[in-house]
């Protein structure tokens, strides 16, 4: 596996791969953070949790995702923070799954087509689509989780960032 | 191979360093996940505006006594609302000066500061008498953007008077920041119960089908079919 990668080029493709899942982790917790009671609501409309649940996980979430996203950045617990950012992702494409087939809307707020529309048509693209940038998210967070070793990480120089799946 | 190709360009890891960044992240986590938790939820201690109606989440409620109650989940900013008002609003405004049906109104804030302020607006309005007037208004003045400044507490107060309110009470209610606490007794009370777009409008506890919002035949007919003739 390790032999696939030139050994000059992976570490920077580690580090534009960190800075992708971190930008987008990054923006929306951020987008998320400035509007908690929203953000309830956009956990609330996959009606997995119980409200009051759903409730206190909105307003939790997006800092859980900023901290990711810093960890990332900065490259401390790569390996970790890859695979949390990916469980995350994956916790999304469930959530987002079991909506579209549930046919439940999952706009919140009012930012308008959130998979269906005023005139209750279901649009399969506005899950798709999402659905399609988590998954490549995921693959990201496999390549860091995989490739941990990155340019401009606080990790180099400590055991956390060997690469290889050998633990 | 890589990993001690790296190793060698970097040096030792500085631990110092690392701990110092950790626990920074650490500290920008728990602080704003812990400002969410504590600053979203409803204030007991409020001060509420005299058409409160404590029992229905804190919403501003006209004709108690109707047979019909219909909630209103809005948000001043909301564009959707504003189109929906466009529609219906006179419809609404009809069937409530008219007694037809006991209204509640719940004015959320979850767009943000603007939200709020206006929500809370709308409060000291309502302590004036003039509620739905600048309900109506405020969709009216909507701004194209979301919090663009547009809105601030002395051009509340303007577009206040401008609707013919004359107490120096309005002013001081925008002023003091009367109302803004009450703000998070409604939000909180939309949060628990389920309302996650706006606008929304439950005709006895029912939603109605949001594709007639923009249909002012069907909205009116949900209506007469509840009752409301």
């Amino acid at each position: 596996m390790k032999k696939v990668l030139n050994p000059t080029t992976q570490p920077w493709l580690t580090l534009l791969a960190r800075l992708i899942l971190a930008g987008v982790l990054l923006a929306a917790g951020w987008i998320k953070a400035m509007k908690p009671s929203e953000a309830a609501a956009s956990v609330r409309v996959y009606e997995v949790l119980p409200v009051n649940i759903a409730n206190t996980f909105g307003y939790i979430l997006p800092w859980i995702e900023i901290g990711i996203a810093l960890l990332l950045i900065v490259g401390i617990w790569t390996r970790w923070s890859s695979i949390a950012a990916g469980a995350l992702m994956v916790l999304f494409v469930i959530a987002i799954a079991q909506a579209w087939a549930r046919k439940l809307p999952i706009n919140c707020g009012c930012f308008g087509n959130g998979g269906i529309t005023a005139d209750g048509k279901v649009h399969a693209w506005t899950y798709a689509t999402e659905i399609i940038r988590d998954i490549g998210l995921i693959l990201l967070s496999i390549f860091i989780t995989c490739f941990p070793n990155g340019k401009f990480a606080l990790d180099n120089g400590t055991k956390n960032n060997e690469n290889g799946g050998e633990r | 191979m890589a990993a001690s190709s790296n190793k060698g360009s970097n040096g030792k890891g500085d631990k110092t360093t690392r701990n110092l960044v950790v626990g920074m992240i650490l500290l920008v986590v728990v602080a704003g996940a812990g400002a969410a938790l504590a600053s979203n939820h409803a204030v007991k201690s409020a001060s509420k505006p005299s058409a409160v109606e404590a029992t229905d989440g804190d919403g501003i409620g006209f004709n108690t006594s109707a047979p019909v109650k219909v909630d209103f989940y809005e948000d001043f900013q909301c564009p959707h609302c504003r189109d929906f008002e466009a529609v219906n609003n006179a419809y609404i405004n009809k069937i409530i000066t008219d007694g037809k049906i006991h209204a509640v109104f719940h004015p959320m804030s979850f767009i943000g500061n603007e939200s709020v302020l206006t929500a809370a607006a709308s409060a000291c309005a309502s302590d004036q008498g003039k509620f739905l007037q600048m309900h109506a208004a405020l969709f009216a003045n909507q701004a194209a953007n979301e919090n663009s400044g547009i809105w601030s507490n002395a051009k509340l107060i303007v577009l206040g008077h401008s609707l013919g309110i004359a107490s120096t009470k309005y002013d001081e209610c925008i002023n003091n920041g009367q109302y803004l606490n009450w703000t998070k007794n409604v939000e909180d009370y939309a949060g628990k119960a389920n309302i996650n777009s706006t606008p929304t409008v439950l005709i006895n506890g029912k939603p109605v089908p949001q594709n007639t919002y923009l249909n002012s035949a069907a909205f009116q007919a949900a209506f007469s079919s509840a009752g409301v003739k």
